[in-house]
């Protein structure tokens, strides 16, 4: 039936089109020669607006009204083929009543000019509302959850244990719901991620912009864009099936006790993903950075070495850290090479070997499975939902600032 | 050309988006819907997927929710917003079916399939250890008796720690969470009978029943035993890179890697598919699922596929689900199961209690 | 004087040989990074490669009047039944293997093939039987037919580490079979009935039980629904958006305010859009869980940024002249901007939309809040029935304990690479035609 309805759209989609031509050639009938020649165009155009506005309008209705309201009724009640039918022909009617009965001094063109514009701006506000639909709905969550756990439990317990019973004679766990553990687990991983990720990326940033050949520059580079290109999943599959099995071995060898799931392993790889961003944010850094500051520290006998590091990476600092701090909080809010290579117990440990959980895996865990929105089980996905969002926005606010406060000391 | 410019084509394309949302209102919902335990989802998977190649129509969707978390969703209420059926690898309770008919699902049908082991296991490669219940209550407890009568948390770290028989290794469990069926039956078993090994919690459990369960059933949150989630395969795979640690998880997913686990043995018996079947392996339940009576006759195909779930094919001696790793029932049980699909049996609250 | 010189020497030396160290480096840095990328595509295309190839034996198949019911000669019966099937299977084994009526070994000759095997020949037959009744001719009661059969995954897995043995990584996979089985393997293979064939059924086929009828094609239909939704929504709304900053918004608060909504909404980490789908689309607008509708709207949110932001640059780049000859020879604003403005920076739009859709083919986080995790054996037919996506394919096998699907989850990784390769190289020469023509 699903594929019936789809063909019928199309279909009408098309009877659409043809009827909107028509009415613009209605439009550029005698009936219309008389508008003046400044709005000419844009009436025909505001016929075809019409007919498509309507229509989008009429089928849009039984969302906007409430259940059972006649209008609602009355569309709602017939085949989809029907009701795409009933729209169009009501759509085509109203652009035919704009053709035959709008005055002749009607400016078409400034209410072309002012709906478009309306509608540009309509679109625009839609990352605003994305963000503040984000933003509602995890705090209305996490509100929900602050009236069963308060909030300096969440933000300072020691002990996170959420699994909680959903039926009266279950016994579940304790339902403790402090977050630490969990915020320490991730900002373990994010150290190796970005102690990886910072070496590298920086020294073939400098490398690639101040020492190599253009020939090397511009086939290296494409190839470490590559690395950016490569999507999570793929490197969390790496990170469980090749590198954590590769790490526990080579710990068995040397006598160590490491976790099949250490965050070694998932760290690595997240650092391994981070290298493009670091590398492109340090290159453009650097790149910023004014030739006669290189070429004064040459002219004064320093090796070129001796002019990146005292005298250009100083000047593109600003920079280089706008792009650690994004590397940064990319790796705190990056699920997929966790959730495939981490752990899931709640530890308290520094231990890179061992197998901490991370803000990301909980949510996950969290809510592939029960979907009641009244547990505080469910709720508390959501406010490490919120707080993984206001430490990823404090994070970027942060290395927006660095880059206007502190950016390019020397014009 | 006006009609392939944009400013014509994006209205357009919008209003054909509209039209397909609209157009999902107005019809029914023509997959069956399936949620619940974990354990029983190999099986039902299967049966789905033979199910819709032989009949030639759309398999049913079957999500692993775990067993708390399925009942819950199917008690939710009627209508296409909620699943047809709810796989459970523990028996329904009381109080879910109350739940149920307090939201409006008043016809529902229990249909056992069979049974199944929960099983511990370990790597090939871990050194081998025979439990009893006893053992693995001072192991998993979250308390445990102090021997003056009272309770003090689990101090036990290592295995030897509770009897020196046992290697000297960190204990270390890897479990299903609180709403997964294999976890309610696992408690009610062994932390049940590892307990009462125990006199002062034996006497207990005869004074003060409901006392007895907050302390015996509670698992330790400690980090021995770790919350693994719903996803069995995952624990086979954390099992197997990690040679120190145990599983718990149904007695299928043993079957099926026998290559790569071992199951201990539990109070001296292996966890073998004759040992199940016999009811000598202490530690077996029975896996059902439950069906919405209201949904049938609304939902395409509903009893056709409880009836082919509970066919000799399937569920039978020479079924293909016995091949899964499924332990099947009893011939009587198996034919009251049948009638009770097409009869539509109902059960009933006092039933369950 | 001659010790200065030479402590200025020995300094210099110092000095040039730090120079060469922090050149080294550098290309130590990047080497390490080529490196990984190589072991990186190494070790995922080793695992992918076994996942195209499946082993079939070729069984001589009889189709017995015993088993079938009527007499030789006789045309096929119009209803057969899974079990007359497998008792054919059996008999073709047996003839192989020895007869043997016990049911354990029984039961362990049919898992040498795959579980589905008595179902689809089942089908075949009754599928040869529709054809020949139309051609009057064909398969009889009696006749001997030669057919292929797939091996089940751990058959599979234990035949192809008896060809490539010197591996040794495949040791686990040999000891998985029981040694009776081992043996009946062996003799299939001496006997040479042992092919291998390449496994279109990976491309075809949607997801199964079983891994050797394991396919992408479900996963890539439901992406494909997504993917589509994402773009029908982002694009105009996103160019809308690029050409409402860039040419029409006066320089206020309020666009201030959009351009800091568009540049927090790209650092959102893709988890939190997510909840946001789970919390509004599923929980307050009661979509379709699952749905790949539901993917492709958090998809589009997601993508949004990237096409305003290459949008903007687009328009940037078009040179102010064409505007001031257009609004000079009498159009307005809007007419300047979607007749001339737009054409000119519609590659570099399109570059950028083509980029945003490469990401959100791989993002699997948010599909995974949504639902899109339930177990799909058939592709989705419409975007409002469930559906499963590439990535969360990837996912859903990576972790199985069989080798098959952990083989076939890198074997998806591949085609899923192939995709972005071929996006990202069609956005770059666009990027290139639209270079040399500004």
């Amino acid at each position: 039936m699903g594929m019936l309805t789809f063909a019928a759209s199309v279909f009408a989609l098309f009877a659409l089109v043809g009827f909107v031509l028509f009415l613009r050639t209605v439009a550029r009938s005698r009936a219309f020669t008389h508008r003046d020649a400044y709005s000419f165009p844009s009436a025909s155009l505001l016929v075809g607006f019409i007919a498509t506005i309507s229509t989008a309008f009429l089928l849009l209705l039984p969302f906007l009204l409430p259940r059972a309201s006649i209008p609602t009724i009355l569309l709602g009640a017939h085949s989809p083929l029907v009701l795409i039918g009933v729209c169009a022909l009501l759509g085509a009617c109203a652009s035919l009543g704009f053709v035959f009965y709008a005055p002749r001094s009607f400016p078409s063109r400034r209410f072309v000019g002012a709906s478009v514009r309306v509608m540009l701006f309509l679109s625009s506000t839609l990352a605003v509302a994305t963000t503040v639909a984000i933003v509602a709905s995890l705090l209305f969550e996490t509100l929900r959850f602050l009236e069963e756990v308060p909030l300096g439990d969440f933000l300072f317990g020691l002990h996170w244990s959420p699994q909680t019973a959903l039926f009266s004679d279950d016994i579940g766990s304790s339902g403790a719901f402090g977050a630490i553990p969990v915020v320490l687990g991730t900002f373990l991983i994010t150290l190796i991620a970005i102690s990886v990720a910072v070496p590298i990326g920086l020294f073939a940033a400098v490398y690639l912009s101040e020492f190599a050949h253009k020939r090397t520059r511009s086939i290296v580079k494409p190839i470490l864009e590559i690395l950016s290109g490569i999507p999570t999943v793929v490197y969390g599959f790496f990170a469980a099936l090749v590198l954590a099995p590769l790490i526990s071995k080579l710990g068995d060898l040397i006598g160590l006790q490491v976790a099949s799931e250490s965050a070694l392993a998932a760290g690595m790889v997240m650092g391994v993903m981070l290298i493009p961003f670091v590398s492109s944010l340090s290159d453009d850094a650097l790149a910023a950075v004014p030739r006669d500051i290189r070429d004064a520290s040459l002219a004064l006998g320093a090796t070129q070495s001796e002019t990146v590091a005292r005298a250009v990476l100083p000047a593109a600092f600003p920079g280089v850290l706008a792009g650690v701090l994004l590397a940064f909080s990319r790796a705190v809010g990056e699920t997929m090479i966790v959730v495939m290579a981490a752990g899931l117990a709640a530890k308290m440990t520094f231990n890179p070997l061992a197998a901490p959980t991370t803000i990301t895996v909980q949510i996950v865990t969290l809510l592939v499975g029960d979907q009641e929105f009244d547990s505080s089980k469910t709720l508390s996905a959501f406010a490490l939902g919120m707080l993984l969002f206001c430490l990823t926005l404090v994070i970027n606010a942060s290395a927006l600032f660095a880059t206007r406060r502190y950016g390019s000391r020397y014009e | 050309m006006y009609v392939l410019s944009l400013r014509f084509l994006l209205p357009s394309l919008f209003a054909l988006l509209l039209t397909t949302l609209t157009s999902g209102e107005a019809y029914a919902r023509e997959r069956i819907r399936i949620v619940g335990s974990s354990t029983v989802f190999p099986f039902a998977t299967v049966v789905a997927e033979r199910f819709g190649l032989t009949r030639g129509i759309a398999s049913p969707i079957i999500e692993s929710t775990g067993t708390g978390g399925g009942i819950k969703l199917f008690c939710r209420g009627i209508g296409k917003d909620s699943p047809d059926i709810a796989n459970a690898s523990s028996r329904m309770k009381a109080s879910q079916l109350k739940l149920c008919i307090k939201n409006g699902v008043a016809s529902v049908i229990e249909v056992p399939i069979g049974y199944d082991g929960i099983v511990l296991t370990q790597s090939l490669q871990g050194k081998a250890m025979d439990l009893t219940l006893r053992h693995l209550y001072m192991a998993l407890a979250k308390s445990v008796p102090d021997g003056a009568g009272g309770f003090v948390g689990n101090p036990y770290q290592s295995w030897s720690d509770i009897d020196e028989s046992l290697p000297d290794a960190n204990i270390e469990v890897l479990g299903p969470p609180p709403t997964s069926g294999t976890r309610v039956a696992f408690t009610e078993i062994v932390m049940d009978g590892g307990a009462r090994s125990f006199p002062q919690l034996a006497a207990l459990r005869k004074s003060d029943k409901k006392a007895f369960r907050k302390i015996a059933y509670a698992i330790r949150e400690d980090g021995a035993y770790i919350d693994s989630g719903e996803n069995d395969n995952l624990i086979v795979q954390k099992i197997r890179r990690n040679p120190k640690a145990l599983g718990i998880f149904g007695f299928s997913f043993l079957e099926n890697n026998r290559s790569l686990l071992r199951g201990l043995k539990v109070d001296n018996v292996a966890p073998e598919f004759v040992n199940i079947a016999d009811g000598s392996y202490p530690v077996a339940r029975s896996l059902y699922f439950y069906l919405k009576g209201e949904h049938v006759g609304k939902i395409p195909h509903l009893l056709d596929y409880a009836n082919s779930f509970v066919s000799e094919d399937t569920i039978g001696e020479d079924g293909f689900l016995i091949d899964e790793g499924l332990i099947p029932l009893s011939e009587a049980a198996m034919k009251r199961a049948r009638e009770d699909v097409s009869s539509m049996r109902v059960i009933r609250v006092s039933d369950l209690k | 004087m001659n010790k200065t010189l030479d402590s200025i020497d020995k300094h210099l030396k110092r000095r040039h040989r730090a120079d060469r160290r922090y050149r080294l480096y550098g290309q130590l840095a990047i080497v390490f990074a080529l490196l990984f990328l190589l072991m990186f595509f190494f070790s995922i295309i080793t695992r992918a490669l076994p996942a195209f190839w499946y082993q079939t034996a070729s069984l001589s198949l009889e189709l017995s009047a015993r088993v079938l019911g009527g007499e030789a000669g006789d045309p096929l019966p119009r209803e057969i039944s899974e079990r007359q099937a497998r008792k054919l299977l059996d008999a073709a084994l047996a003839l192989e293997l020895g007869p043997s009526s016990e049911r354990a070994i029984l039961r362990a000759r049919r898992a040498l093939l795959t579980p589905l095997a008595a179902l689809e020949l089942k089908k075949l037959l009754l599928e040869k039987r529709y054809k020949d009744q139309e051609r009057e001719q064909g398969v009889r009661i009696g006749d001997k037919l030669l057919l292929p059969f797939a091996l089940s995954s751990e058959s599979g897995n234990y035949i192809s580490s008896l060809r490539y043995s010197q591996l040794g990584s495949k040791e686990e996979e040999a000891s998985s079979l029981p040694e009776p089985q081992r043996r009946s393997l062996s003799i299939l293979q001496q006997r040479g009935l042992i092919e291998k064939r390449f496994n279109f059924a990976f491309f075809v086929r949607s997801d199964s039980r079983t891994a050797t009828s394991a396919g992408i094609w479900g996963a890539l239909v439901g992406s494909f629904w997504a993917l589509l939704i994402a773009f029908i929504l982002a694009f105009p709304l996103g160019l809308f958006t690029a050409l409402h900053l860039q040419e029409f918004a006066p320089r206020n608060r309020l666009t201030y305010v959009i351009e800091v909504a568009i540049y927090n909404l790209a650092a959102v980490p893709s988890i939190v859009f997510g909840l946001l789908g789970l919390s509004i689309f599923l929980n307050w607008w009661h979509l379709p869980r699952s749905a790949s509708l539901v993917g492709g709207l958090v998809l589009a949110l997601m993508t949004l940024p990237t096409i305003v932001v290459a949008s903007r640059n687009a328009l940037a780049s078009v040179s102010e002249g064409i505007r001031s000859a257009g609004l000079a020879l009498g159009a307005s604003r809007e007419q300047v901007v979607f007749h001339h403005v737009l054409p000119r920076a519609m590659p570099g739009i399109l570059t950028g939309t083509i980029i945003g859709m490469a990401q959100a083919l791989g993002e699997t986080a948010p599909l995974l809040m949504i639902g899109m995790v339930a177990f799909v054996a058939q592709a989705p037919m419409t975007p409002l029935e469930p559906a499963t996506a590439l990535p969360v394919q990837i996912f859903l096998w990576a972790d199985h304990p069989d080798p098959a699907f952990s083989s076939r989850s890198a074997a998806a990784i591949l085609v899923m690479l192939v995709f972005l390769v071929v996006m990202n190289a069609a956005a770059v020469i666009l990027r290139r035609s639209f270079e040399r023509r500004g």
